[in-house]
């Protein structure tokens, strides 16, 4: 049997860790970015003297989409280059911890970037259906890109925790609450970013065609925003009780087996959920700047089906306290 | 370092994780146990996406259907309802085999 070096450890988990969060969180902005870029280009042929607008606006919302893998490509330095705090003890523990900081913050980038994609699309297309109000219809889609950009900071905190709280030694339990909170956060985030940017794109869209409804999309979108989080909400509550509320986690491979079906339980139920509730959100947005006076109405249908559409992310969250508290 | 090396390191990593267990004196029942977790986190986890996805879009096809009609409110919340309680079904399949995992086969 081959035993590993503690450099050997080290490198392996600084590399694999890295490699995932700069693939993944890269990969949602460069969507989102291209997004962006599809729809100027084709704005700036129905408009071609708005071109300078147009452009601006682009710039603007990629920007902002870059934001996810900025924070991304932070974490990742932090992963190559975070020292060891006791670089002779360095084993599996702090292998998993790189691993899961670069899951959680790869998977959160992921979906933020996306969705702020929808965001930045759809102000292009509405700059140049009513160049006048170019700049509400960028400050809309700044506020909304704002509030999709937070799955991709819950996903920030819990990296960094993750990557502070390296444990010396192989131990499986503690790889296992590695791995599983990376799970639960980075892949819970990627539900609630996309559907969070969605609402934005629909708010957007909606308030380039009818920009005097500016207080009541706005208010409808940051509503149907904040129902989207939940899912990434849930990832990081059971990430945090796996990082710091579980008092006797079972030795060995069954402690492992816990923490990542737990991660995966709730990180996979928060995809569905969440890009479910931007479906709701978006056309809801939609419908409340086009019918301002039914704003009341819209709401609460969109309320109510978004709570629907929530519920699987409920069960997902029972079964994964389950896992981790009573089987 | 070379490209040997790499694949080494893979190959120990992979290798050794079960043998360390088995140091540690992993018996059958552990891994069935272990199994039985684990398939029951990916059957919720996957089984919960597309209830989720299906039931938000049938939502929003409501929205924009009420903020065309409103009179019809009652009627269109109604039908989204039955079309959301429909959809659901398949989360609950997942959750109800989930729960036999944890609680029956694993148990």
């Amino acid at each position: 049997m081959i035993e590993l070096e503690p450099h050997q450890w080290e490198m392996l988990g600084r590399y694999l860790g890295a490699g995932i969060a700069l693939g993944m969180g890269g990969l949602g902005a460069a969507l989102g970015m291209g997004n962006a870029a599809g729809a100027a280009s084709n704005a700036m042929m129905r408009q071609p003297t708005q071109q300078g607008e147009l452009r601006r606006t682009m710039l603007i919302g990629q920007a902002i989409t870059g934001d996810a893998s900025i924070f991304a490509l932070v974490v990742g330095l932090f992963i190559l280059f975070f020292p060891a705090v006791q670089p002779e003890e360095v084993g599996g523990n702090f292998f998993a911890a790189m691993t899961g900081a670069g899951i959680a913050i790869g998977f959160g980038a992921f979906g933020s970037g996306f969705g702020c994609g929808f965001a930045a699309a759809n102000a292009c297309a509405g700059v140049a259906r009513n160049p006048r109000r170019a700049g509400q219809t960028t400050q809309s889609m700044i506020i909304g890109q704002a509030v999709a950009q937070s799955p991709s900071i819950f996903a920030l905190v819990v990296a960094l925790i993750l990557i502070i709280r390296q444990a010396p030694g192989t131990d499986l339990a503690t790889m296992g609450v590695c791995i599983g909170a990376g799970i639960a956060m980075g892949v819970s985030a990627i539900g609630s970013g996309m559907g969070s940017g969605q609402t934005a794109g629909g708010a957007v869209l909606g308030l380039s065609r009818w920009p005097r409804s500016y207080g009541v999309t706005l208010r409808t979108m940051l509503i149907g925003q904040a129902v989207c989080e939940t899912p990434a909400i849930f990832g990081m509550l059971v990430a945090f009780i796996m990082m710091f509320a579980m008092q006797d986690i079972p030795e060995g491979i069954l402690g492992f087996a816990h923490m990542l079906a737990a991660g995966i339980a709730v990180g996979f139920g928060g995809i569905g959920p969440g890009i479910g509730s931007g479906l709701t959100s978006g056309p809801a947005c939609v419908m409340a700047a086009t019918y301002p006076r039914r704003d009341t109405l819209i709401l609460r249908t969109m309320l109510i089906g978004q709570a629907v559409a929530q519920s699987t992310a409920i069960y997902a969250l029972i079964i994964a306290l389950a896992i981790l508290y009573v089987v | 370092m070379d490209a040997t090396t790499m694949l080494m390191m893979m190959e120990t990593v992979v290798t050794q994780v079960p043998q360390k267990a088995a140091a540690a004196g992993v018996t059958g029942a552990d891994l069935v146990k272990a199994g039985a977790l684990i398939g029951a986190g990916i059957c919720m986890g996957f089984g919960a996406i597309g209830p989720g996805v299906g039931e938000g879009y049938a939502a929003g096809k409501a929205c924009e259907s009420v903020g065309r009609a409103p009179q019809e409110a009652g009627l269109l919340t109604r039908t989204m309802l039955i079309g959301q309680a429909v959809a659901e079904s398949t989360g609950i399949y997942s959750l109800v085999i989930a729960l036999l995992m944890l609680f029956v086969v694993g148990g």
